[in-house]
């Protein structure tokens, strides 16, 4: 145990690495995944295919290669730029941080496009149709019955995918974050406790997953609530 | 009954409808004069449900006219919207909208289409509520209610909009049999307050209690078309007796 | 620095060196995988809690928790135990790859069990009440009424945590392994040219990715074959 306690601030700061690093990424792949199914369902073939093949590629290339890419491949292009304009100039890269957000969230976003556009298929097309016989614009009726709708329908699975993207912040220690594996390995260095020290990272996981779980159950609730029979 | 000052307020000429090569309307001619109360009936596939929604344009006629209180529906239309205010609709299936409390399905739409502030929207809902008797229901979402309830809720919705016409596809074949009375009901109401109506529906008790006219229709034409008393006992068609004798044998 | 197409061709060859050894870690995987699968949703539905709560936990532990980290407890972390240095399994453990397998098959049982609960939660109840009605008995309704149609409404969900088995063997090269994107990766460091490198790795992957879709697709639809005609 005393080896942990000289540890637990690192843990601490890290996992509220962890916890922004989430936040910035649900939010950017929240977006992906809006964009992508309004494209997906649109009537115009460019935006159809663009979403397409942004779907086709990101669920089937491993979050590992997508981080990498992303990481290596900007680094590498912003340090040409910016030789051009300093040849001193040795290496140049996008912060870990939001490269990995940004790695996340465009495989994330990629799964998110999918349930949208499931979601927003699965709502009656009566409530579409009683909404244009009321007179509601196509965007009124986007708004105002179609999306808070949608989401009901939609959270089962965001909710898992919002579990998928927590755990997959794990990943951006590969490329030198320092979040809580990256911890975990400084630790081990000096401990050689690996598997006390690994399995701390485990259960800060475990807890941060029960929330989220928690309080997806909690807004089912409440976006079902109008289906609780009174009687 | 038939005021001749009562103008034609829907006019159907020569209306086709395909549904890629079935062809689900031939040649409907019929016109409504304001006021009057007309009943669709006819098998399943007849075209009635079809023909009332191509009235609000929740389905494109692909020929013919159609002229709804002095607009033609055409192709690309922009007044669409604004036929559609006029023009009520309630479905079969209700289509209340599930996420939002009875109050403020009612409020909805004359909130944003009509721009009514919070407080006139909503002392018109009640009093919409009311005359469909379901006031103590305002503030529970539609699943808690019983389906007669739900489409007495419809219809005040659409009465939200103040149509001039009200379009009813088969209101009550979703319902239990103890229900549906309570939906006609409000619907005589609704006749004996001057609505002009349009009813898809099989409620022959109805038809021969409200309706101006009963329109029978088969395999997407309009076979007959008479004053209730005299499509009940004379109908002239060999389709028409057929359907009755199998309405009633039921 | 510009985009060199011909080295993305150039580099396919030797990035599929690696792919062995993605399929090995993929195919021994999934089915071990299955196999705790299928026990873990035994234990589950048994009815008993001694059985159900530990079949609960280990599924709550392996969802709530990144396959990275337990990889990193597995690898890094059991030699720590002399217990487990002197044990049997030691042969295993001591091997990248052992535990490799031993991670990712854990987690495959965590979450197909899940997706086999869901399809059984699928089956309409009446279809139970059918067969006891027939006089079937309860071993009998499970495999010949529940089962069949359980596989079917299982098989979506199914292809798509294979096809995140496929992606999660890339975390072999965090523990030195020379899987595809191990290969990839070093590769990248001899040449430093990452987008080439790892776009035509990514390109392997898609076409794995196809290649599962298109087989469950074929599967699904023979096993649906009486739903539509």
């Amino acid at each position: 145990m005393g080896d942990v306690v000289g540890w637990l601030d690192d843990y601490f700061w890290a996992a509220m690495v962890v916890v922004r690093v989430f936040a910035a990424s649900l939010v950017m792949a929240t977006l992906l995944g809006l964009i992508g199914s309004a494209a997906k369902l649109s009537k115009i073939r460019i935006a159809n295919g663009i979403a397409n093949a942004y779907t086709v590629v990101f669920r089937g290339t491993p979050e590992m290669l997508v981080l990498l890419i992303i990481y290596f491949g900007s680094a590498i292009t912003l340090t040409t730029i910016a030789q051009i304009f300093d040849p001193e100039i040795k290496f140049v890269d996008i912060p870990p941080f939001w490269a990995g957000a940004l790695a996340i969230a465009l495989v994330v976003g990629s799964y998110m496009t999918e349930t949208f556009r499931g979601a927003f298929l699965g709502v009656d097309p009566g409530q579409v149709e009683a909404a244009r016989a009321l007179g509601l614009s196509n965007f009124q009726t986007f708004i105002y019955v179609r999306t808070p709708q949608m989401w009901r329908l939609a959270l089962p699975n965001f909710g898992n995918h919002m579990l998928s993207l927590m755990k997959d912040t794990a990943l951006i220690s590969v490329i030198g974050l320092e979040e809580i594996v990256f911890v975990a390995e400084m630790a081990t260095t000096v401990t050689l406790k690996p598997f006390t020290m690994y399995f701390i990272v485990a259960l800060i996981y475990l807890a941060i997953s029960t929330v989220i779980t928690l309080t997806v159950a909690g807004l089912e609730k409440y976006a079902n609530r109008h289906l609780e029979s009174g009687r | 009954m038939n005021d001749p000052m009562d103008q034609p307020i829907i006019v159907l000429e020569n209306v086709d409808k395909f549904f890629g090569a079935f062809q689900a309307l031939k040649g409907i001619n019929l016109t409504v004069r304001k006021r009057e109360r007309v009943v669709v009936c006819g098998p399943s596939g007849s075209g009635k449900s079809t023909m009332i929604r191509c009235i609000n344009r929740l389905e494109e006629h692909d020929g013919g006219r159609i002229v709804v209180d002095g607009h033609e529906l055409t192709s690309g239309d922009k007044n669409i919207d604004a036929v559609r205010r006029e023009v009520g609709m309630v479905f079969q299936s209700f289509n209340l909208f599930p996420h939002l409390k009875v109050i403020d399905n009612l409020m909805l739409a004359p909130r944003l289409v009509r721009k009514l502030g919070k407080a006139e929207a909503r002392e018109q809902a009640m009093h919409l509520l009311e005359r469909v008797r379901i006031p103590d229901q305002a503030d529970k979402y539609p699943s808690q209610l019983s389906g007669g309830q739900q489409q007495r809720v419809a219809i005040a919705r659409s009465l939200c909009m103040n149509p001039e016409i009200m379009l009813f596809d088969e209101p009550t074949s979703a319902l239990d049999p103890e229900m549906i009375s309570e939906v006609l009901d409000v619907m005589v109401d609704l006749a004996e307050d001057g609505m002009t109506m349009i009813v898809v529906s099989h409620e022959m008790g109805f038809a021969r209690k409200v309706a101006d006219t009963v329109v029978f229709m088969d395999a997407g034409e309009i076979i007959e078309r008479n004053p209730p008393a005299e499509f009940f006992e004379h109908p002239k068609n060999e389709r028409t007796k057929l359907f009755l004798s199998q309405i009633i044998t039921h | 620095m510009s985009f060199d197409i011909a080295l993305v061709f150039d580099s396919i060859p030797k990035m599929l060196e690696g792919i062995g050894l993605t399929l090995e870690l993929l195919f021994l995987s999934t089915s071990i995988g299955l196999i705790l699968a299928v026990i873990t949703l035994l234990m589950r539905i048994s009815g008993r809690r001694f059985l159900a709560w530990p079949a609960m936990a280990y599924i709550y532990v392996f969802r709530g928790t990144p396959i990275l980290v337990q990889i990193f407890v597995i690898y890094y972390g059991l030699p720590q135990f002399d217990l487990i240095r002197e044990s049997i399994f030691w042969a295993i453990l001591r091997e990248p790859f052992g535990c490799m397998v031993v991670a990712l098959s854990l987690n495959a049982g965590a979450y197909v069990s899940e997706i086999l609960r869901g399809g059984l939660l699928g089956v309409d109840r009446g279809l139970h009440e059918a067969g006891k009605a027939l006089g079937m008995s309860t071993p009998q309704r499970f495999i010949y009424i529940t089962t069949p149609i359980a596989v079917r409404l299982a098989i979506p969900a199914y292809s798509n945590d294979f096809i995140s088995m496929l992606k999660a063997t890339a975390l072999a090269s965090t523990v030195t392994l020379l899987d595809m994107t191990g290969v990839a990766r070093t590769i990248v460091a001899k040449t430093f040219a990452p987008y080439e490198i790892f776009i035509a790795a990514a390109m392997i992957y898609m076409v794995m990715t196809w290649f599962i879709q298109r087989g469950f697709g074929l599967f699904e639809r023979r096993m649906s074959r009486y739903v539509k005609p």
